[in-house]
């Protein structure tokens, strides 16, 4: 008994989600939000806006929830999101390995990388035309424009991470005559993580911009159609519930898929990550 | 044995055409501890990476056992002097990398690589990073990873130039242990006249840029080694008189280099 008392007597670390809830940052970019809601709120009641197409935040709410509810929300945040990660996988599993090719091979690079360079700045929303005539419209066409435009900055980064990857490691690499396969595998993808990692963040990203605009054309499902077609329902509060889930997911995903990367990699090896 | 024949490099650099090592001649025997000792930029580490065969002479060659040197090969391991291991890997896997560069079986691997982690005193460390050791923890997981292919000739770059001077000279102790069990050739660049005097069989001392031979001093003390014996004290004085010289050379090179620049 008395043992079970003493031990309960001992200071606990607070958990991490109190010690996330009370951080300095944390209350400040609450606060923000809190004032932007207000400001919407504000702007909704003085009717500076017309009302038919300016929701007020409780309105959007509670659309929010409706559509979680009756499962609508869920049905179109699946079907963006599986061909958000179709479209990013595909897009590492080709722009990682070309990346690696042109930062090891001068005539590769001389050869490619001025093409790529041209179709970096093309919009993926120009390519959706061109999707749905080669790919009808749907999971395919969407998932075309994701890759198409997420491609480049994994491939990039990858290269300036095998560029810019210590001369050092070359150099043991030749000492101990390891095979190329090895080589790769084993010094050139670990050692230029930071920059994949980075480059996969900025593909990730691009991808949610570009999926919304994509389904709005080319699709009949997914997060882009539900804002799409609450137009023709004259249903402002959709979009913005529509805007706001997006931009949920995407902090939530993007935060937390990469962090768990990067500490199960980088903070383990005491390596730093790349500037973006 | 190892033959260092006529070796000479140039550089070609925007401001022209640079001589770094020159008309450079000696032999050096099995399992001889030799020192390279020079001045900053004299070459010697050149000198190193080409007996390596991480870079070509540009006229000369490096014979060992009569064959000429072209690239790297299995007879030799080289320790460089920021240690160069790989943060992504566990100390165990660094030490066996070059085991897995030759395709040795994962189980062998890693009965060699305990091994060797136990000569170099990190036993309990085959788990860890890099990141988690200090400086002499990594430069002998470095050694290991050299030893554990069992090469004859073993290179190393200024190993203990960035470590603190108890760390140093612990080194050194540990070093020659592992010298004299294993019987190995050992190449050791250094600019510290200390260190050479402590470790070598024979020390080179080169000359200023371009690097050539000065002098070659053996010294036939037995070790370990005591820096206040009047033998010792003649030595380093001798060598102090040869390297001051091209230090004073090197300095002034550098100087006028950077007035130029």
């Amino acid at each position: 008994m008395i043992e079970t008392a003493f031990r309960l007597e001992k200071a606990r670390p607070k958990p991490a989600l109190v010690r996330w809830l009370t951080h300095r940052d944390t209350l400040l970019s609450s606060g923000f939000i809190l004032g932007v809601l207000l400001l919407w709120q504000v702007v909704y009641s003085l009717e500076l806006m017309p009302k038919w197409a300016f929701p007020s935040p409780g309105r959007t709410f509670q659309s929010l929830v409706e559509l979680l509810l009756d499962g609508s929300l869920a049905k179109n945040v699946g079907a963006s999101f599986s061909r958000q990660i179709t479209g990013v996988v595909l897009a590492a599993i080709a722009g990682v390995p070309l990346g690696i090719y042109l930062g090891m091979s001068a005539n590769f690079k001389g050869a490619t990388l001025p093409f790529f360079r041209m179709m970096y700045p093309i919009p993926g929303l120009a390519w959706v035309p061109l999707a749905i005539l080669w790919f009808g419209v749907g999971f395919t066409s969407t998932v075309f424009v994701i890759f198409i435009s997420g491609i480049w900055p994994i491939m990039f980064n990858t290269m300036a991470g095998v560029q810019t990857l210590s001369g050092q490691y070359t150099d043991v690499a030749r000492v101990y005559m390891a095979p190329s396969g090895l080589y790769i595998r084993r010094i050139l993808v670990p050692g230029s993580l930071p920059f994949i990692i980075t480059g996969l963040r900025l593909t990730y990203g691009v991808g949610w911009r570009v999926i919304i605009g994509a389904e709005m054309i080319s699709s009949i499902v997914g997060i882009g159609f539900m804002i799409d077609d609450a137009r023709w329902q004259l249903r402002p509060d959709i979009m913005i519930a529509g805007m706001i889930t997006i931009a949920i997911i995407g902090l939530v995903t993007e935060n937390w898929l990469f962090d768990f990367i990067e500490r199960r990699t980088l903070d383990k090896w005491g390596m730093k990550a790349s500037p973006m | 044995m190892v033959v260092i024949d006529h070796v000479e490099k140039r550089y070609d650099t925007d401001g022209g055409d640079v001589l770094a090592l020159q008309d450079i001649r000696t032999t050096i025997g099995e399992a001889e501890f030799v020192c390279l000792l020079g001045p900053s930029g004299c070459g010697k580490s050149t000198l190193l990476r080409i007996v390596a065969g991480l870079i070509p002479a540009t006229a000369g060659r490096v014979l060992i056992d009569s064959k000429a040197v072209e690239g790297c090969g299995p007879d030799r391991a080289f320790v460089f002097q920021d240690y160069a291991l790989f943060p992504w890997m566990t100390v165990e896997d660094n030490v066996s990398f070059g085991l897995a560069a030759r395709g040795v079986p994962a189980d062998e691997q890693r009965r060699k690589a305990s091994e060797l982690l136990k000569v170099v005193g990190l036993g309990d460390f085959a788990g860890k990073y890099p990141h988690h050791l200090s400086g002499g923890m990594k430069q002998r997981v470095s050694i290991a990873r050299a030893l554990v292919v069992e090469p004859r000739i073993l290179l190393m770059d200024e190993p203990f130039g960035a470590l603190d001077a108890q760390t140093r000279s612990v080194m050194q102790e540990e070093l020659l242990r592992i010298w004299l069990y294993y019987k190995k050739t050992v190449i050791f660049v250094t600019h510290s006249i200390s260190e050479a005097l402590l470790l070598a069989d024979r020390v080179i001392v080169m000359t200023a840029r371009p690097g050539r031979v000065k002098s070659e001093i053996r010294i036939d003390l037995p070790r370990p080694r005591d820096e206040s014996e009047p033998r010792m004290i003649d030595l380093r004085r001798r060598m102090l008189g040869e390297l001051s010289v091209e230090i004073a050379r090197s300095m002034q090179q550098e100087t006028e280099a950077a007035s130029h620049a």
